[in-house]
């Protein structure tokens, strides 16, 4: 087990008075909420300072912990590797009062915590909060999530393994969350910003009460090739040059496979062709739009820049009339 | 950590599917009043406001969630929360456009 310095996660000093302490504690919640932050790490760093802050908050327990002092120090016992553990007898003359959790979800806690304080049980939301009170047989609430498909999950539907953390009651009753890996059927041709339910997968009911649901509401992850736009699906693709100029079929990536596209004569950059019905399926499928860009060949030869200089000679053309100049 | 792995049966919510305030509030364990509260400071809102009995489209489940999350984690009030989600809506609507118009090979 790791000793957690609660001091350094709050980035306070070991005399830090209360005050400083929850100014450095808000601090933290804001920047690491994980409804707010778009840093990787927030969950598990919003997990670090609510402990940090529910140790250090209160008195009874502050104390016990600065008595266990740092790792190394004359309480704890620091093994090869950083293990720590605490003397057996480390917390005697301190009581813990069962409900001292606030806010915060105490089934997420370190093993470090749970070492010293023990668990906190259900989420002690109330008194302050939104929260609304417990009585008699309860339904579990309902969890929302979102989840980042591949497009291609969405394209073709089946079966998808997610790995999702959630609320469960361990065997002494107490809700706890436990990392799990579970398949679920992705619908066909299902959009951004879509729901799907899964029944009973929500937090455990209370007192015989059923389960609550979980919502996962649908992302897209970036796709190397196509970008969403509701149903449709933009492709930007590469065309040469005497491609656009004279016209061509070529072969065009869809998720579903390549097909042909015939690109008209003396098309232009930025131009868009319409491949109807090839976009992300549904009851109206949606298209697949190719946008035209215009490349050159990375290497020329003399003969390439023989016809290149044949065609400035010939060509009367300025492409920046527009402009002006 | 345990892993289980089992398959699990989702469906799609249907678009326009809505709830009761009684539903919603169960959904995410808060009280009626503090639901009513995030009405009134309009960060959330009623599929049809002036009816008598509200309900509320699903898709907004998550508002709910999150704005309770906010009161619990970070002590917002209720204009702190309809500010707060306006401007995650606002980053998110960002983020969708730049997403659409940065080429993939840009990114």
């Amino acid at each position: 087990m790791e000793y957690k310095d609660y001091y350094d996660i709050l980035g306070v000093e070991r005399d830090a008075a209360e005050d400083d302490i929850k100014r450095a504690y808000r601090k933290l919640a804001r920047k690491y909420h994980p409804d707010v932050s778009s840093e990787t790490d927030a969950a598990d760093k919003f997990r670090e300072a609510n402990e940090a802050y529910e140790v250090l908050k209160d008195p009874e327990k502050r104390a016990a912990y600065d008595r266990l002092g740092q790792g190394s120090g004359q309480g704890g016992h620091t093994r090869a590797g950083g293990g720590f553990e605490p003397p057996p007898d480390w917390n005697s003359n301190f009581e813990f009062h069962g409900g001292g959790y606030t806010g915060a979800d105490a089934g997420d806690f370190s093993d470090f915590f749970e070492s010293l304080f023990g668990r906190g049980g259900f989420r002690g939301a109330g008194a302050r909060g939104p929260g609304a009170p417990a009585g008699g047989a309860m339904r579990g609430q309902d969890q929302t999530a979102y989840i980042a498909l591949d497009l291609e999950d969405a394209f073709a539907g089946g079966q998808k393994t997610l790995s999702l953390r959630m609320p469960e009651v361990d065997d002494s009753g107490r809700v706890v969350n436990r990392e799990r890996t579970v398949r679920v059927n992705i619908p066909k041709g299902v959009r951004a910003g879509q729901q799907l339910r899964l029944a009973g997968q929500g937090m455990p009911g209370m007192a015989g009460g059923e389960a609550g649901d979980l919502y996962l509401e649908i992302a897209f992850k970036t796709h190397p090739l196509y970008r969403l736009d509701d149903k449709n699906l933009i492709l930007e693709l590469p065309v040469a040059p005497w491609e656009a100029a004279l016209g061509a079929t070529v072969k065009t990536p869809t998720p579903a496979g390549p097909v042909d596209l015939k690109i008209p004569a003396g098309s232009n950059s930025g131009r868009r062709l319409r491949l109807k019905g090839r976009g992300m399926p549904g009851k109206t499928s949606g298209d697949l739009i190719a946008i035209l860009r215009i490349v050159l060949p990375e290497k020329v030869d003399d003969e390439a820049r023989a016809l290149y200089e044949k065609l400035a000679r010939h060509a009367d053309f300025n492409p920046r009339a527009r402009l002006g100049v | 950590m345990q892993d289980t792995r089992y398959t699990l049966t989702c469906e799609l919510v249907e678009h326009g599917e809505t709830i009761t305030l009684a539903q919603l509030c169960r959904s995410a364990g808060v009280h009626v009043e503090w639901v009513t509260l995030l009405v009134e400071h309009g960060a959330l809102e009623p599929v049809a406001p002036r009816e008598r009995q509200w309900r509320f489209a699903v898709a907004h489940l998550p508002r709910v969630h999150i704005a309770r999350r906010l009161a619990q984690d970070l002590d917002l009030n209720a204009s702190g929360i309809a500010l707060a989600l306006e401007l995650m809506d606002e980053i998110r609507q960002l983020r969708g456009r730049l997403s659409a118009h940065e080429a993939p090979d840009e990114r």
